[in-house]
């Protein structure tokens, strides 16, 4: 319809996007073929279902956290949702068993309603209503386990979350089982456009009649429940809820999804690329430690591979001003 | 100093936005660019300001080639722009606003700013424009042609031979505008060479010395202003006999369509926050109301309250015989009420995303849960032929399409749903003379399919070439009621709104 010059322009655009959609895959091999040259344990399969499993709590909050990302927010409480979580799952774990699930998908949901409630209705921004909301989240795991941790000691639930299934850890095959419900969630539903238009253009999404405000709740909420399972996984892993758990989590679920390719300035949103961006940072720790790498050393590496991946990736014109 | 432009040629992706134009600008006189919407008049005067580069042609300034790279560069060989869209900041002091990007010159001992020099340095150049604006004056308090004095102050402070305006009264209402004229006189008393852009040809006649008329981005010619006749003027403006061959035919000059259908919407008394106060209209299926009036009359109020954006002060509104009160966009939405924004790029669509997702965004097929695909390639195809969307394909983004096409697509997302009734803020606005053409058209088609449109715009030829029925708002208030469109004139329309 159009002449063939505005065709090349789309042509060579999408071909350099494809460049930058392709630049997580690339850093993750990159790792991976460093990693393999400096450690010949690092490249076995016993080591790779290590790492899957470390990366399974990170990866099962980064999956909520694109949704908020993609519509342009943010949430800095992840880390204490997933710590309440864990002290919830720990504090029925004996009584439920496996089912413990429920009160803490259920607990992370209430969390993450909060948030939203806070953004969507009391037009508090993300950034400050959750900043808020991370210190009262932690506060009430402090206060109620004055410090010390609560052990899980349930059988039939340690057998749930950490045995294995066909030589693969359930907590893995969880994990890959929410990948997919996130990947049909936003590339598949109403839900999901709803959410990048938001990102996308706010005014625009609510002039067009999306119903904003409960969207947002619904993907705080989404985000929470999330957070429920990955404080449930870290419990179980550490057989006991502690109150330091999750500390800091926020910041690597950030870094997971943004270096995966979702910008914070929203309106777009992989979960493959936020896969490979949790694999990338849980390689990076893996691998450093294999390899030896001085650990006060670590966190400069982890930094400087963050702010890397985003220079490269960053649309600049999409942009327009950077703050 | 003399400023001489010829042959000027601009292009954005594959529209010709400037095509051979030439300018001279002689010292001590005040020259007009004139031209319809989307003639070339704004792109030319920022070629000449150094805001945008020409893809060819050739500028000397006092003989020299003259080819500035920024506003920067074209200021510093004395040549001046002032926007169209206000850029004061209005938490800053006057003064600050005037000299914004030069308040180093003002750093006294410490590096601390000299206020006292600054303001009375800002005085000064407000004085000798005549402008009654004091520099302590508090900025937020300021009036719309207060803050282009300071715009022009601003511009000033560089102390150019030659001062641009570019549209500086689109926005501004008629007393306002009145003062920047005011500021335009001064200044060539004082042997300033000024050019501006205006498509309002009484300012043009009250100021200029001399004139250039544009049309579809090609240069019609260049006149001493005492020399044309405003009837001549505007035929070559318009290069037509008063634009009546862009608008397609109304209810009543065409015998086969069928007469106006009944009510569809009314508004009794209608106040909406301090904008709009106390408004009574109806619109029939089939036909196209028109609302004239400045920025503020009350037109983007009565929008805002009609598609659920802001809530009714007062009064009643009925939808097809129901008492209407929408509680949110969604609302109005789901009662059939489309809106398009005036704002294109902010309000209108997501840029960034693809035609296919922008036209059905509104309400997306569904099955369920899950967005139905095939469902929605379907809708978005059937509205891509019907009202002529030009793209590579559903898929492409936003981006890569022209400012006409894009509003096509914003009006594709209204008719995607099948309103009721149509609201439009500014249509056409940026958009060129063939898209508009078809936007007419289409708009017309849905109205004589039984579809009733509330059209509001800043443009005049647009209204009464449009409309069925006007009505002119002032200061939230219907200040007149014209019957039939077809018989009124710019002059009585606008004698109402000011």
């Amino acid at each position: 319809m159009t002449s063939s010059t505005s065709g090349e322009k789309i042509r060579s655009s999408s071909s350099f996007e494809l460049l930058k959609r392709a630049f997580p895959l690339a850093m993750l091999v990159l790792l991976v073929v460093i990693f393999s040259l400096s450690s010949p344990r690092f490249l076995t399969f016993g080591n790779l279902l290590i790492v899957l499993q470390q990366g399974t709590v990170l990866l099962v909050a980064a999956l909520g956290m694109t949704f908020v990302i993609m519509a342009g927010s943010i949430d800095l409480s992840v880390g204490s949702i997933v710590a309440l979580a864990a002290l919830v799952t720990a504090l029925t774990a004996d009584r439920l068993g496996a089912a413990a699930i429920i009160p803490a998908i259920a607990v992370g949901a209430v969390a993450g309603s909060i948030n939203g409630v806070l953004l969507a209705k009391g037009k508090v921004p993300s950034f400050i209503a959750t900043m808020g909301a991370m210190v009262v989240y932690r506060g009430i795991v402090l206060l109620f386990t004055r410090g010390a941790p609560v052990s899980i000691e349930d059988e039939q639930f340690l057998n749930t979350y950490t045995e294995r299934t066909l030589g693969i850890p359930n907590s893995v095959i969880i994990g890959l089982v929410l990948v997919v419900l996130a990947y049909v969630i936003i590339n598949r539903t109403v839900f999901g456009r709803e959410v990048r238009a938001i990102g996308g253009g706010e005014r625009v999404a609510i002039l067009t009649g999306i119903q904003v405000a409960r969207v947002k709740i619904s993907m705080y909420v989404l985000l929470g429940a999330l957070c429920g399972i990955a404080g449930l996984l870290q419990g179980a892993r550490a057989m006991a809820a502690t109150a330091q758990l999750g500390e800091g989590l926020e910041l690597d679920v950030i870094a997971a999804v943004v270096v995966g390719g979702t910008p914070l300035t929203g309106g777009v949103g992989s979960v493959v690329g936020t896969m490979l961006g949790v694999l990338i940072i849980t390689l990076l720790s893996n691998g450093m430690n294999m390899t030896g790498v001085d650990p006060y050393l670590q966190n400069i590496v982890k930094g400087t591979v963050l702010v890397c991946a985003v220079f490269v990736t960053i649309d600049r014109k999409k942009i327009g001003i950077i703050k | 100093m003399t400023l001489t432009a010829s042959d000027l040629c601009k292009s954005y992706g594959q529209t010709r936005a400037v095509d051979g134009v030439s300018v001279v600008l002689l010292p001590g006189q005040v020259h007009a660019i004139v031209g319809e919407n989307g003639a070339g008049k704004s792109t030319t005067l920022r070629m000449l300001a150094g805001a945008e580069r020409p893809d060819s042609g050739v500028m000397t300034l006092d003989g020299a080639r003259y080819a500035p790279s920024s506003v920067i560069g074209a200021a510093a060989l004395g040549v001046s722009l002032v926007y169209q869209e206000i850029t004061i900041n209005r938490s800053l002091s006057v003064a600050e606003n005037i000299f914004i990007d030069r308040l180093r010159r003002f750093a006294g001992r410490l590096g601390l700013i000299d206020r006292r020099r600054m303001e009375s340095a800002a005085q000064a150049i407000l004085e000798r424009i005549g402008a009654q604006i004091s520099v302590s004056a508090d900025t937020s308090r300021l009036n719309l042609g207060e803050l282009k004095c300071i715009e022009i102050a601003r511009a000033l402070s560089t102390d150019p031979k030659i001062l641009l305006l570019d549209e500086s009264t689109a926005y501004l209402d008629h007393r306002e505008v009145q003062a920047v004229l005011g500021v335009v006189n001064e200044l060539k008393a004082q042997g300033m060479t000024v050019a501006f852009v205006s498509h309002h040809l009484d300012e043009v006649l009250a100021v200029a010395d001399g004139l250039t008329i544009l049309k579809d981005g090609r240069y019609v010619g260049t006149y001493r202003t005492a020399e044309i006749e405003p009837n001549e003027i505007h035929r070559r403006m318009v290069g037509r006999d008063l634009a009546k061959g862009i608008y397609p035919s109304r209810l009543a000059e065409d015998p086969s369509k069928p007469t106006r259908g009944p009510v569809v919407f009314e508004a009794r008394n209608v106040a909406v926050g301090r904008e709009l106060n106390g408004v009574s209209l109806d619109v029939h299926a089939g036909e196209i109301l028109g609302l004239a009036g400045l920025k503020g009359a009350g037109a983007e109020a009565l929008f805002a309250a009609i598609c659920g954006d802001l809530p009714l002060g007062h009064g009643t509104m009925r939808l097809a015989d129901v008492q209407f009160a929408p509680t949110s966009p969604t609302d109005a939405w789901r009662q059939g009420v489309a809106h398009l924004p005036g704002d294109r790029q902010n309000e209108g669509l997501i840029a960034e995303f693809s035609v296919l997702d922008n036209l059905v965004m509104v309400r997306p097929p569904r099955h369920g849960p899950f967005f139905d695909r095939p469902g929605a390639i379907a809708i978005a195809g059937d509205l891509v032929t019907q009202i002529g969307i030009k793209t590579q394909s559903i898929d492409a983004s936003c981006r890569s399409l022209s400012g006409g096409n894009l509003q096509k697509v914003v009006i594709g997302k209204c008719l995607a749903v099948q309103p009721r009734l149509l609201l439009l803020n500014n249509p056409t606005r940026g958009v060129d003379i063939g898209a508009r053409t078809e936007i007419y058209r289409i708009i017309r088609q849905k109205a004589a399919e039984g579809l009733a449109v509330i059209l509001s715009s800043e443009d005049m030829p647009e209204l009464i070439g449009m409309s069925d029925r006007l009505l002119v708002l002032r200061q939230g208030h219907v200040t007149h009621r014209i019957e039939t469109a077809a018989d009124a004139t710019e002059h009585d329309i606008i004698g109402h709104m000011a």
